[in-house]
């Protein structure tokens, strides 16, 4: 790293940053009970960033190159002045980099990729299938990462952690009919239970899609959301409290007012948080080096503060601002089983469920929903479309006081859209 | 000019042959992929520019792949020590041998596959460029779309932003076996416009692209496609919603690329066959499309951003017909799969890079063009709609769904365009049912490398599409 360090402190740049991930990764991928492939890596990223200002001091210039371990200290320097080249060609307007701070966190324990990689195994091949609903294939990757940031403004930081992800397929059949579900989880360490309860219900949506029929044309039905798709509504608000949504103009939020008028729904409350249990994220600072605070983002629908990189957090003058790695959507004033009245359509499985963080567009394609028509009947259905706008759900939103967690994100576990049109 | 293979991979080629022999002693067969693919990425908007080498595509690193009892498995390194070999040999073999003990430990049991073959051949293909990204002059390039950037602002009073990003990579591949020298080199580059409107607190963006077989060179066209970013943004800030249903459509050249890709491009990816995870394994010598749906696959059917020479396993690139007049011919293989299936690779086997597993991938998925004129399959539609703008597609190979998630349809009317115009457009259906209603095929064709194609929700890989303009019937909402 001294090297590195070295030349950028003499390429003539203004400032600068060394970013060094190291990653050691184990992977496994099975077809049923077998495997196919046993894979391993051991790789490190090296990416150099300098910033140059211009002669007069009104513009700054930013370039970034990613270099290799194998790159000789020639190499590594004529990259670095390239850099500052090529940064005095890009003209942003000037603003502070981030300042060291001392944070402190619990680091997540990181165990053997060995005994990791084996708690993986036996948790999917201890799974309870049945002769109709079964594993297809699965992808198990166990992660040791080490993430260092020097910057030239005294910043030094580094931070270990496990990451893990889980690509599962899972199949159900009825006679000559099956059909697949598919699940990608990312994971700080392996969570047995918690995999154990997520494939059995994947597997008895499975068990449910056989028997599902074509969806009717419900069209104002409303939507409920109980399975990980939910995410994509809640980044929606998240986005717009992002100091970059705001600066261009596609965040009309401000701190303050409310996000929308006459709210008859649920107000939602959502929070950045330095650690979730089980996320992978589990962080003291940003990539760029910001401390990262628990702090409420928005409270009962009303923005509190905002957040996003140093660049345009500085340029809307945002104080203490961070990047969000875990956040945290409140519960509503219903439990779910309370959301679940009336005559609703409550979709499990997406093609590909969509909520556009710019536009506010809602899409997807069902491939599993229950249709409950408020006598106390319940059909399984599939195909057809979700479409909408959140623009028109905020003001309607509901949200269940039961909360869970997917990845780094813990948001209620039913989520209520009043407004969606429902393409049979 | 040639795009001139990498020295720094030429410099690995002893170490990395003393490295196969060496782990030849107790492997079965041993294969090497070294990569060394540079690249320049330029990204100006209003609000922040920068500039860079990384694009979605760059990367330097060794994957080795080794076979022994029926079990491939793998190794990736950045950090290969030519000099060293012995050291990286001891540490592949360690690694290997402790991921074997935890699959003991948890009694699992491995699929068994054939040993690969590994026939003679040696080659070296550079391929003309008019420049490289690592020696492209960066000045011109950023004022230029700093000009593209600040005309866009200028063109509506409801511009938020105007982003013009330009990418170019340059490519360079080295597979090495003991019987097998292969190196390619080539240069390929992308650049869009994207125009970010706002009016009344709805947000809308635009968006037009290039992409190609070339150098930073190609960029010199990107400011044709800021008209297209910003009128189309601005038309969808006029839009209406549409009302569900089943439509006539016309699909535009670019969305008649993203059914190619997303019907009987995933569908017939034949490492899903291995799995059991196609419907399209039960359909070969079957219909599933009309007389006028022909279908090629391949490295080599079209010059674009996926043309590569030979894939991520050594195997030559192909041009597979898939689907000849309707009739589901044969799908894509990467070399494992085509061995459990006893079938022959057709050079589709990719890597996101070469950190990760091969998977059959597309290259260039694209429709053959057919007979009609645009003008005669307009005036042909009593209510329908033409649909233009692709946003992304996913598909379902099990069960052959499909939903395609399209920027607008502009309204057709008694074979007439009325003028009006619906956003945003999901089209989902059946996809024998959306392929066997094509009655119409423009003439000519066009094809598409500015999307990047997914396996589930990863591995990401470069691909284009393409096609003519195609009438059907589908299910919009």
């Amino acid at each position: 790293m001294e090297k590195y360090i070295e030349i950028l402190k003499s390429c003539g740049a203004d400032a600068w940053e060394i970013q060094d991930t190291k990653t050691r990764g184990w992977e496994f991928y099975f077809i049923g009970h077998r495997l196919d492939q046993n894979r391993a890596k051991d790789v490190e990223h090296i990416n150099l960033k300098v910033y140059k200002l211009s002669e007069d001091g009104q513009s700054l210039g930013i370039a970034s190159a990613e270099v290799s371990p194998t790159d000789n200290e020639e190499t590594i320097r004529k990259t670095a002045e390239n850099l500052v080249y090529q940064a005095s060609l890009v003209k942003n307007k000037p603003y502070q980099l981030n300042q060291p701070e001392e944070a402190k966190l619990q680091e997540a324990e990181i165990k053997p990729l060995a005994m990791e990689a084996e708690s993986f195994i036996k948790t999917m091949l201890g799974i309870e299938e049945t002769g109709t609903e079964y594993l297809n294939s699965f992808e198990i990757f166990v992660n040791q990462n080490e993430q260092r940031l020097i910057t030239s403004e005294g910043i030094d930081i580094t931070q270990s952690y496990p990451t893990s992800m889980l690509d599962l397929v899972v199949n159900a059949r009825k006679e000559e009919h099956e059909i697949e579900l598919y699940r990608l989880y990312h994971l700080g360490s392996c969570e047995p239970e918690q995999i154990k309860r997520d494939v059995e219900e994947l597997l008895q949506f499975g068990k449910d899609r056989l028997l599902a029929v074509s969806t009717p044309q419900l069209e104002h039905t409303p939507v409920l959301l109980s399975t990980d798709a939910a995410l994509s509504v809640y980044e929606y608000f998240l986005s717009n409290l992002d100091a970059a949504y705001l600066l261009r103009g596609m965040s009309s939020y401000e701190i303050g007012k409310p996000i929308a008028e006459d709210i008859q729904g649920d107000r939602i409350t959502i929070r950045s948080a330095r650690t979730l249990p089980g996320s992978p994220c589990n962080f003291a600072y940003d990539e760029e080096g910001a401390v990262i605070r628990d702090e409420v983002l928005m409270e009962e629908s009303v923005p509190k503060k905002f957040v996003g990189s140093r660049k345009f957090s500085q340029y809307l003058g945002l104080e203490d601002s961070f990047m969000v790695s875990n956040w945290c959507v409140s519960g509503g004033r219903k439990s779910a089983d309370e959301l679940r009245t009336g005559k609703f359509l409550e979709i499990v499985e997406f093609s590909d469920f969509q909520v556009d963080s710019m536009t506010g567009d809602i899409f997807g394609e069902i491939r599993l929903a229950y249709y409950h028509d408020g006598e106390g009947n319940v059909t399984p259905v599939s195909g057809g479309s979700v479409s909408g706008s959140m623009l028109d759900n905020i003001a309607h939103l509901q949200m269940s006081g039961e909360t869970r967690r997917y990845a780094n994100a813990e948001i209620p576990s039913v989520t209520r859209l009043e407004n969606v049109v429902i393409a049979g | 000019m040639k795009a001139p293979f990498s020295n720094y991979l030429d410099s690995l080629v002893p170490g990395l042959r003393k490295l196969i022999e060496i782990l030849e002693q107790d492997f079965d067969y041993v294969s090497v992929l070294s990569t060394d693919s540079k690249g320049l990425a330029v990204r100006i908007s209003q609000h922040s520019k920068s500039v860079g080498n990384q694009t979605m595509t760059t990367e330097r690193g060794t994957v080795v792949r080794v076979y022994k009892d029926g079990l491939y498995s793998e190794y990736a390194m950045d950090r290969f020590d030519p000099e060293d070999p012995e050291g990286a040999a001891e540490q592949i073999r360690k690694t290997l041998a402790a991921q074997i003990e935890v699959l003991k430990n948890t009694d699992a049991a491995v699929f068994e596959t054939e040993k690969l073959s590994d026939e003679p051949l040696e080659l070296l293909v550079e391929k003309e460029t008019g420049q490289l990204p690592e020696e492209a002059e960066l000045s011109s390039l950023v004022e230029q779309l700093a000009a593209i950037s600040d005309k866009g602002m200028s063109m509506s009073e409801y511009m938020l932003d105007c982003i013009a990003n330009a990418q170019s990579t340059h490519i360079c591949k080295l597979f090495l076996t003991k019987n097998r020298f292969l190196r390619q080199s080539y240069v390929y580059s992308e650049g869009n416009v994207a125009a970010i409107l706002g009016r009344d607190g709805q947000n809308r963006f635009g968006y037009a692209g290039i992409a190609g077989l070339e150098g930073p060179e190609m960029f010199e066209k990107l400011s044709e496609k800021l008209d297209y970013a910003v009128s189309s943004g601005l038309e969808m800030l006029d839009a209406d919603r549409i009302v569900p249903g089943e439509y006539e459509i016309i699909t535009t050249p670019e969305v008649s690329g993203l059914i190619a890709h997303e019907a009987f491009g995933h569908g017939v990816e034949m490492d899903m066959f291995v799995k059991g995870r196609a419907l399209g394994a039960e359909y070969i010598d079957k219909r599933v499309g009309s007389d006028l749906v022909t279908m090629h696959e391949g490295a080599l059917c079209a010059e674009n951003v996926a043309s590569y020479v030979f894939d991520d396993e050594g195997t030559l690139a192909g041009d597979v017909t898939e689907i000849d007049k309707g009739i589901l011919k044969t799908g894509i293989c990467d070399a494992l799969s085509a061995l459990r299936l006893g079938t022959q690779p057709t050079g589709n086997g990719k890597r996101e890079n070469f950190e990760h597993k091969v998977y059959t991938r597309m290259t260039n998925t694209i429709f053959d063009s057919g007979k009609d004129s645009l003008e005669d399959m307009i005036a042909s539609v009593k209510y329908g709609y033409l649909l233009e703008g692709m946003q992304s597609g996913m598909e379902d190979p099990k069960h052959w769904g499909i939903q395609c998630i399209l920027q607008m349809g502009r309204e057709i009317k008694d074979g007439k365009l009325t003028g009006r115009v619906v956003s945003p457009v999901i089209m989902t259906g059946y996809v024998p049912d959306l392929l066997g209603n094509i009655t119409m095929a423009s003439t000519g064709r066009e094809v598409f490398g500015n999307g990047g194609c997914g396996k589930g929700h990863k591995e990401w890989v470069k691909v284009s599409d393409g096609g003519p303009y195609l009438k059907t019937v589908g299910r919009l909402g």
